[in-house]
């Protein structure tokens, strides 16, 4: 499947502050995959090759003890990023993220977005603080979380 | 009528108890005199030979022949409030301190983070938003439980998005089988709603965590120092700035608030302990 033309990139609440540049580049190298209810998009520990953003649907991201004991940590809202460690070596996820009803992602290439970023640092900047406020949100709710656990 | 001295009390019978969880009950009262307060106000509550402990109203601040306070079990006196039966009687005094100035949201959008049993107040202010609802932009409920068994005014989420304006998110820490909704802690539904964060008010009430974390959030978000609205309700004990009991750096809590916008409090030490 093919991904989404530049205009519909604007309409995604991650890619506000991007150019049309920028989302021209996102769209030429992105794609539109679909999951099912209960499909798991990449299990943790996992190598990574694509980060998405949710599109359509709800997600749901969690941590595995064993492989038959999933816990579900948080969901994931329609244009947030997931599988941010596709950007950073050595590329294995630190979660599994599982589709808890039909799903739309949009996938991005890591690979060449990198090589885009090489070539056009403002738009490696401006994707770098957005995956740094992501990881930076889910380390604040995971922190929230643990005192709520520790405070029981 | 408020009692006219801040020692008398109002006595009122219990007209029903409804279990909201395992640990949160709501007690229906008849007070023997018509009791007004403002939403955000609290009262002390009396049991006779057990002593007392301050909650704030959950139900409409616009119903004065009905009071409900909803009551988590959490030690003594609390333990024994919970024991209560329809019929039995209790004291009230109040109303105390200081609660939503709801004239502040006209013409905004409000955003309400609530956590546990702090969705008691937001309870009555939400009925009190409610009433003004013409004067209001929006008004998003994001409220957040360990479990879905911990919960409470069910019904109050069904209902509430029925309202036009209104809108409510739930998540849940834990889910259990058939929860469909939100996981993850309470600031998860933040990315969900998309407010005009500039002409938004922000409201947030629950344990101190999720206060604490709720409020650095909003403040990252964009959220200005006086956009957001607290609801410190901890330590109370006389209800009238004597006892020096919730003292919170230059203010008392039962006196000068419960209600604070972040910006009164921000630099008060241990404000989030």
């Amino acid at each position: 499947m093919t991904g989404l033309e530049f205009g519909e990139l604007k309409n995604i609440s991650f890619f506000n502050d991007y150019s049309d540049d920028h989302l021209k580049i996102i769209s030429k190298i992105s794609t539109i995959k679909e999951f099912k209810v209960k499909e798991i998009l990449f299990e943790q520990y996992d190598q990574v090759s694509d980060l998405y953003i949710l599109l359509e649907g709800t997600l749901s991201i969690g941590i595995s003890l064993a492989k038959e004991k999933r816990i579900h940590l948080s969901s994931v809202q329609p244009g947030q990023l997931i599988s941010w460690s596709a950007i950073f070596e050595p590329q294995i996820s630190t979660a599994w993220v599982m589709a808890t009803g039909p799903t739309k992602v949009l996938a991005i290439d890591a690979k060449k977005i990198q090589m885009e970023f090489k070539r056009d640092c403002e738009f490696g900047f401006l994707t770098m603080l957005k995956i740094a406020k992501t990881i930076s949100n889910r380390l604040s709710d995971t922190r929230f979380n643990l005192m709520n656990q520790l405070t029981v | 009528m408020a009692t006219e001295s801040i020692y008398k009390v109002l006595k009122a019978s219990i007209e029903e108890v409804i279990d909201e969880s395992p640990l949160i009950k709501t007690f229906v009262l008849i007070p023997e005199s018509p009791f007004k307060f403002k939403t955000g106000e609290f009262i002390e509550l009396t049991l006779n030979g057990f002593g007392e402990a301050p909650f704030t109203p959950s139900s409409s601040p616009l119903i004065t022949d009905k009071l409900e306070v909803t009551i988590m079990k959490t030690g003594y006196v609390t333990e024994k409030f919970h024991q209560l039966k329809p019929g039995e009687l209790l004291g009230i005094r109040g109303p105390f301190g200081r609660g939503y100035p709801v004239e502040n949201f006209f013409g905004k959008e409000v955003l309400i983070l609530g956590g546990g049993c702090g969705l008691a107040p937001i309870r009555s202010l939400l009925f009190a938003l409610e009433d003004i609802r013409d004067k209001l932009k929006r008004v998003v409920l994001c409220y957040g439980s360990k479990t879905p068994t911990d919960c409470i005014y069910k019904p109050l989420f069904s209902r509430l998005n029925k309202i036009d304006k209104f809108e409510t998110y739930r998540s849940v820490d834990k889910p259990e089988p058939g929860w469909n909704e939100t996981v993850g802690v309470v600031t998860t539904l933040l990315d969900k709603v998309n407010m005009k964060i500039e002409n938004t008010i922000a409201v947030v009430c629950g344990p101190p965590i999720m206060m604490k974390f709720g409020t650095i959030r909003l403040l990252e978000m964009g959220y200005k120092d006086d956009q957001i609205y607290l609801s410190m309700e901890k330590n109370m004990s006389c209800g009238v700035g004597k006892c020096g009991h919730c003292m919170m750096g230059e203010f008392f809590v039962c006196k000068d608030g419960p209600v604070f916008t972040y910006g009164e409090v921000k630099n008060t030490p241990d404000l989030w302990k």
